[in-house]
């Protein structure tokens, strides 16, 4: 008779394709579709936003590196992040041009202890982040360094980093201030930014660099060098030539490619740095936080609903036909969700990042993720409430 | 009375009531996580400085923070001794050097403070204890909070700082705070002898201790008055409001702990008031009757909001036992200092009770909407 029943009943019921149950139900009614949209609508919005702001911060502390103009990179092999002063002998790097397949060797001076830039017209003096290379080469992919290398030929003529933190006065149109107590000439700007350790940067001559940091702007044949950056000759395999240039050099160097040199800082950012696993514990609230918010406004939208999934079943529909139409209805909430809370998502990235100047930007992977983070946060929800729907009892809801 | 119904009303269904504190409970819990990040950055910036023994400090008029403090000349302390209030101005020198096992490896990048132990700078027993420790020449103590990366830190053991040879004396329990990754002691013999071309009468800090019973704000005005202007005199509270303005508006750690704080309000107040809003609709025909019997709507509104805090109140009970062990987590992933202190339990309990208030008041709007005659 059970049987009879289970086979019977369904084929006399309506098919399920023709009536979009599950949205219907999310549409019924308007006040409830607001509300639990905006709960899991929030949900989302903090998980985009704690994602946004984790890898804004790894897009800082890479940026400078992702302008390096390089196939590949010579440092000290003792370095253990992009941004320590750990320079090497220069004379180290002259093998360097005589490897097979090395089409150009430029050494990249930095500094990031030891340059003290004075606000413009203010009195307070800040540690900057310095780079320094031979203005007739190009390092940088950043155009307007290159269109404005050339200015750096003048003594004592900088380029400075109009997206500074504010406080550093590099923004302005100031031309002159001091570097170390030297006087300086400002001679041009270009957009890089601040990341997590350096608050602006300064680029310069090597001659220009020598002078702030020994007084004497003859000496800088004598610097050592910070990075020697290599272009391969076109065509030729990137690989073999690390080979050919960790065989050819001293010991004291090793040689990375541009993406060894990425994630050896993303390495250092998420591992050593405090910052990196804050923001990686913030992801991880923001999604267990979403997952709760989303569980408790499907459940109840379930709970709302109940006398009329008790309906269904006193009508006959089976479990499997339940159960898919409330997989369906959490699918739809999440979607409907998401797209406003991305909209939303949108200007709290402009805002912060305005206000942090930091790089937070809506990527194609980001949005992906967080719509597979949303759709697994309300399906799970569902899967936990639906307990709820299979046990209603059609002649006790009434 | 509205009391005694809005206690009825949360008790009568428990399984609801239940749900709406699951929700409150997250949002306090967010709350808390945001605000801990927040306030450690500031915290991690004054962790050193809260160990250091000194009423006043002064420092350099291009003072920046404590990493970047640039230097004094030292006569300042003494011209600062002579003031009558001033029991003992003692100089504090720090550099920035490299760390690197003798067998080569990484050259990492530690922080070294160097003083006369006789001085007691430092408010830590680990360190008054190892005085004769830090007499020896050559010999540092280590911050037990630095990295894995450093090494094994037991005593004994020879590193070298700038290239030099010195031996691990001991260690002991501060913390790095934001200095970096590592931080060693030294007297100011070995201190030297790690930066030869650093000289003494060049001061990074000093620290002075005042007599009992003199005025910090006083002896301040009074040595700022004596000392000429290339040194500026802080006491203790304005050292704090210097160093957390700094952290919090001026690096890009505290401006995003910041954004982040906001955004959990907002989300926190979006999940009270969706909470709040659904049990009132739930309830409307009960709230509807109380109408109908006659009171009024400000009866009613004091029974939402009494209802809004109590469920408040009783989220926060839950949401503050967690929060102690998600912080206790992160002080052992990031080793800053997200300690559940006054300001913590404050900021959250007056966070929290504002926003259920403000959510409570979003969902009046839906009792006014509570027509006797419609419900049924």
């Amino acid at each position: 008779m059970a049987q009879e029943t289970a086979d019977r009943l369904p084929r006399a019921l309506p098919d399920n394709r023709s009536v979009p149950l599950a949205w219907r139900n999310l549409v019924s009614n308007k006040r409830r579709l607001i509300r639990s949209s905006a709960g899991i609508g929030f949900a989302v919005l903090l998980m985009l936003v704690q994602l946004g702001f984790e890898s804004g911060f790894f897009n800082a502390s890479l940026g400078v590196i992702r302008q390096l103009d390089g196939d590949l990179f010579v440092l000290r092999a003792s370095k253990y992040r992009f941004g320590d002063e750990d320079p090497f002998a220069r004379r180290d790097l002259d093998p360097a041009a005589g490897v097979t397949g090395v089409a150009s060797v430029v050494p990249l001076y930095a500094a990031w202890q030891s340059l003290f830039w004075k606000e413009p017209g203010g009195d307070k003096s800040y540690l900057v982040q310095a780079f320094a290379f031979d203005p007739d080469r190009q390092v940088f992919l950043l155009p307007e360094v290159n269109e404005q290398r050339a200015l750096l030929k003048q003594e004592d003529a900088v380029l400075v980093d109009r997206r500074a933190r504010p406080f550093l006065g590099m923004g302005g149109d100031a031309r002159e201030t001091e570097i170390n107590g030297r006087a300086v000439h400002i001679v041009g700007r270009f957009g890089l930014g601040p990341d997590f350790m350096s608050n602006g940067t300064v680029m310069m001559s090597e001659r220009t660099f020598a002078g702030l940091l020994t007084g004497n702007r003859e000496s800088a044949a004598a610097l050592p060098v910070e990075y020697g950056v290599i272009k391969v000759q076109p065509g030729a395999d990137v690989a073999a030539v690390q080979q050919a240039l960790a065989a050819a050099l001293p010991k004291e160097v090793r040689v990375f490619t541009k993406p060894q040199l990425i994630a050896f800082e993303t390495t250092f950012q998420a591992d050593l740095s405090s910052a990196g696993p804050i923001f990686w514990m913030g992801t991880l609230v923001g999604f267990v936080v979403g997952m709760l918010i989303s569980y408790q406004v499907i459940y109840t939208d379930l709970a709302d609903q109940l006398p009329q999934y008790a309906t269904l079943k006193g009508m006959g529909y089976g479990t499997g036909y339940l159960m898919r139409i409330v997989f369906e209805q959490a699918a739809l909430s999440a979607i409907i969700a998401f797209v406003p809370a991305w909209l939303l998502c949108l200007l709290v990235y402009y805002v912060v990042g305005q206000l942090a100047l930091l790089p937070l930007h809506m990527t194609l992977s980001l949005t992906l993720f967080s719509l597979a983070l949303t759709l697994a946060m309300c399906l799970i929800a569902a899967s936990l409430a639906i307990r709820r729907v299979l046990t209603a009892d059609p002649a006790e809801v009434f | 009375m509205p009391l005694h119904i809005a206690w009825r009303i949360l008790t009568h269904q428990k399984g609801r009531t239940a749900l709406a504190l699951g929700g409150i409970f997250i949002a306090i819990l967010l709350i808390f996580v945001e605000l801990g990040f927040f306030i450690a950055v500031p915290q991690g910036g004054m962790l050193i400085y809260d160990h250091m023994r000194f009423d006043l400090l002064v420092a350099s008029n291009k003072y920046i923070f404590q990493a970047e403090s640039w230097q004094f000349p030292r006569e300042r302390l003494a011209e600062a001794g002579r003031n009558s209030g001033v029991a003992q101005a003692s100089p504090l020198y720090f550099g920035g050097a490299k760390w690197q096992d003798p067998g080569g490896g990484l050259r990492l990048d530690i922080a070294v403070f160097g003083f006369d132990p006789q001085a007691r700078p430092f408010t830590v027993a680990d360190i008054e204890n190892q005085t004769a420790v830090l007499d020896r020449p050559d010999t540092v103590l280590v911050d037990s909070q630095t990295r894995p990366l450093f090494g094994p830190l037991q005593s004994g053991r020879v590193v070298e700082l700038n290239g030099r040879r010195v031996t691990i004396g001991g260690d002991y329990v501060l913390g790095t705070g934001f200095l970096g990754l590592g931080v060693v002691l030294a007297n100011e013999a070995n201190f030297f002898r790690l930066f030869p071309n650093r000289r003494p009468e060049q001061v990074n800090y000093g620290l002075v201790t005042l007599r009992a019973g003199a005025d910090p704000d006083l002896v301040a005005r009074e040595l700022r008055g004596l000392l000429p202007n290339d040194v500026q005199v802080f006491t203790r509270p304005e050292l704090a409001a210097h160093e957390i303005s700094f952290w919090t508006t001026r690096t890009g750690t505290g401006l995003i702990f910041g954004s982040g704080l906001i955004v959990a309000f907002v989300v926190g107040i979006m999940v009270l008031y969706q909470t709040l809003a659904t049990q009132i609709t739930r309830q409307l025909p009960q709230f509807a009757t109380l109408k109908a019997i006659g009171y009024s709507n400000g009866f009613l509104n004091a029974i939402v909001l009494i209802e809004a805090v109590l469920v408040m109140l009783i989220a926060f009970v839950p949401a503050f036992a967690v929060a102690i062990g998600i912080y206790a987590v992160v002080r052992s992933k990031t080793l800053l200092p997200v300690n559940m202190t006054g300001i913590e339990l404050g900021g959250v309990l007056a966070a929290t009770l504002l926003m259920s208030v403000i959510s409570a008041l979003l969902s009046l709007g839906r009792l006014r909407r509570a027509d006797p005659a419609e419900i049924f």
